[in-house]
Formats: structure tokens, sequence, C-alpha cells
């Protein structure tokens, strides 16, 4: 049994505030099953992505580790460290935030900037070009990852409060509220039909007396 | 909009390689504690964009990561090392489907 809101009086306006109350409710019930289901919709339409994604940063990173290694064993591990601190190329990352149903998901996107002479030729062996290009693509697929992942996050923490809002309403809210309205109906008759007795009452009295 | 740094947290050989390419801070921590300061003195950093951290790093730190990863600017991410994937990342994934849908999916 649900219980009756508290401090209720029973009258004609409290009903009709009631109902206005009751009809808000389930428009809202109504509106947030909506995005709830469009949410998860998008949540597995980001996961179908993610994996795509999740794989080619697995295949982009390892293909990049294998060239690092060959580098260093051209080039030697420490000189390789110092290329890559010496190293001019630039990434700039930008990011900004879009909403997707209320829900705020980054947005990222990489530039890179590569002088046309990002390290001393003479002292770099080719193996150094290579790894370079393959480091350059698992960067790219890393950042896109980001964003996916990143979106993925937000969009199951989003259906999650959405779920606990759209269960509040159906079980708590919306019974409290019916239970409440007919209440102060029942009430309201029972009024009604006390006056009409009385009435009743003094009409006959009236009637015998004269 | 802020942030435009990538950090790379990580071994020696991921953060080698992604200096390469343009990472403009890098960090090779040996301890969890020292991966755990680490990656919030970049994560307060305004102008930190996307932190990359390895997998094998970010296990022991777990509980940092997921408190971090509440604000959507910077993006956190876990790679696979060298080593390859261990799988860390599944397990998340399958926990947030199991959340956000009440059932656990195959995925």
């Amino acid at each position: 049994m649900s219980k009756i809101l508290p401090g209720t009086k029973t009258t004609r306006m409290e009903l009709l505030r009631l109902k206005n109350r009751m009809r808000l409710a389930e428009r809202g019930h109504n509106l947030l099953k909506e995005k709830r289901d469009s949410l998860i919709m998008e949540f597995f339409n980001s996961i179908e992505e993610i994996k795509k994604t999740r794989e080619e940063v697995d295949v982009a990173l390892a293909s990049a580790f294998s060239a690092l290694t060959k580098t260093k064993m051209v080039m030697g591990p420490a000189e390789v460290v110092e290329f890559a601190n010496a190293s001019k190329v630039q990434a700039d990352l930008r990011i900004s935030t879009r909403s997707m149903m209320g829900v705020v998901v980054p947005v990222l996107s990489v530039e890179q900037h590569v002088p046309q002479l990002p390290y001393s030729l003479p002292d770099s062996s080719v193996q150094l070009d290579v790894m370079s290009t393959k480091f350059k693509e698992a960067l790219k697929a890393v950042v896109r990852l980001a964003e996916i992942d990143s979106t993925v996050k937000r969009l199951a923490i989003e259906i999650e409060r959405t779920k606990r809002r759209v269960s509040a309403l159906e079980t708590i809210v919306i019974p409290r509220l019916d239970a409440t309205a007919r209440y102060v109906k029942q009430a309201l008759e029972e009024r009604e039909r006390e006056d009409f007795f009385r009435l009743k009452f003094l009409k006959e009295q009236m009637e015998s007396e004269s | 909009m802020v942030g435009n740094k990538i950090v790379v947290i990580g071994d020696r050989d991921t953060v080698t390689g992604f200096q390469m390419v343009g990472a403009s801070e890098c960090a090779i921590p040996t301890t969890p504690e020292e991966t755990r300061s680490v990656l919030t003195r970049y994560f307060r950093d305004p102008d930190t964009g996307l932190i990359v951290i390895t997998e094998p790093l970010a296990k022991p730190i777990e509980s940092t990561l997921m408190e971090l990863s509440e604000a959507p600017v910077p993006v956190i991410l876990l790679i696979p090392d060298r080593q390859g994937s261990t799988g860390a990342y599944e397990d998340v994934l399958r926990e947030l489907i199991r959340r956000a849908v009440g059932i656990e999916i195959k995925v």
C-alpha cells in the first residue's frame, strides 16, 4: 500500500492540484522512458564502435612496438631515447565537448605538425622513420579511442541515472500521488453525503413540526 | 576549449615512442604511489587534454582512476603496453554494460 502524502488537505483545490501533478509525473515518466531507450540504443552503437577501434589500436601499437624494437637494434636504445627527446614533431590536441541527449561528451581531434626535418638525418636510421610513422598512426588511433571510450563511459553513467529516475517515478511517486488523490476524492464524497443527509434530516424535522 | 597537451604515463618504450610523435609530457613512474601522484598532478593541470596510461601501471591505482574519470576533460585512456592487452579493459566494458542494461552481454 502506498503512502498518502503527508499534510494533504481534503479540498477540491487540493484534488485539482494533485491531478495536475499526476499528469506531470506521468508525462515525465514517459519522456524519461523514451530517453532511456534511445540512450541504450546509442550505447550499443558506441560499444560496437569501441570494439573496432580497440582492435585498431591494438594492431597499430603492436606494429609500432615492433618497429621500435628494430630501431633500438639498429641504433642502440640510448640513441633512440635521445632522438625521441629531441623530436620536433608536435601533436596538437583539440578538445571540445558536445551534448548527446543531455550527456556532455568530449570530442577530440589531433593535428600533427611534422617539420621538414624532424631530426638529424645523417645520425638516424631509416628504421626511425618507419617507427615514427607507425607511432603517428598509433597516436591517431589512440585519440579516436579516447573519444569513444569516454563517450561510452558517460553514456553508461547517464543510463544508470535515468533508469533510477524512471523506476522511482514508477514505483514511488506515481502510486503515492494516485493514493493521495483517491483519498481526497473519497473524503470529499463522504462530506457530500453527510451534507445531503443533514439536509434531508432537517427537512423531515421541519415537516413534522409544521 | 582548454587542454591541448597529450600526457603519456608508461614504461620506457611507450614513452619513447609517443615522445617521438609529439606527446608533450611524459612520465615513467616506478611505484604505484608515484603513478598516482604523477597522474593527479597532470590531471589538475588545465593544459592537459588527454592522459594515456598503460594497463600494467593503471592496475594498482584503479580506484583513483575511476574517481578521476568522472570529469569530461581531461580524458584518461588505458592502452596496452608492449606485452599486449591484459584484458583489464574488457572487464571494465563488461561491468559498464552490466550496470547500464542490467544483464551481462558478451561483447
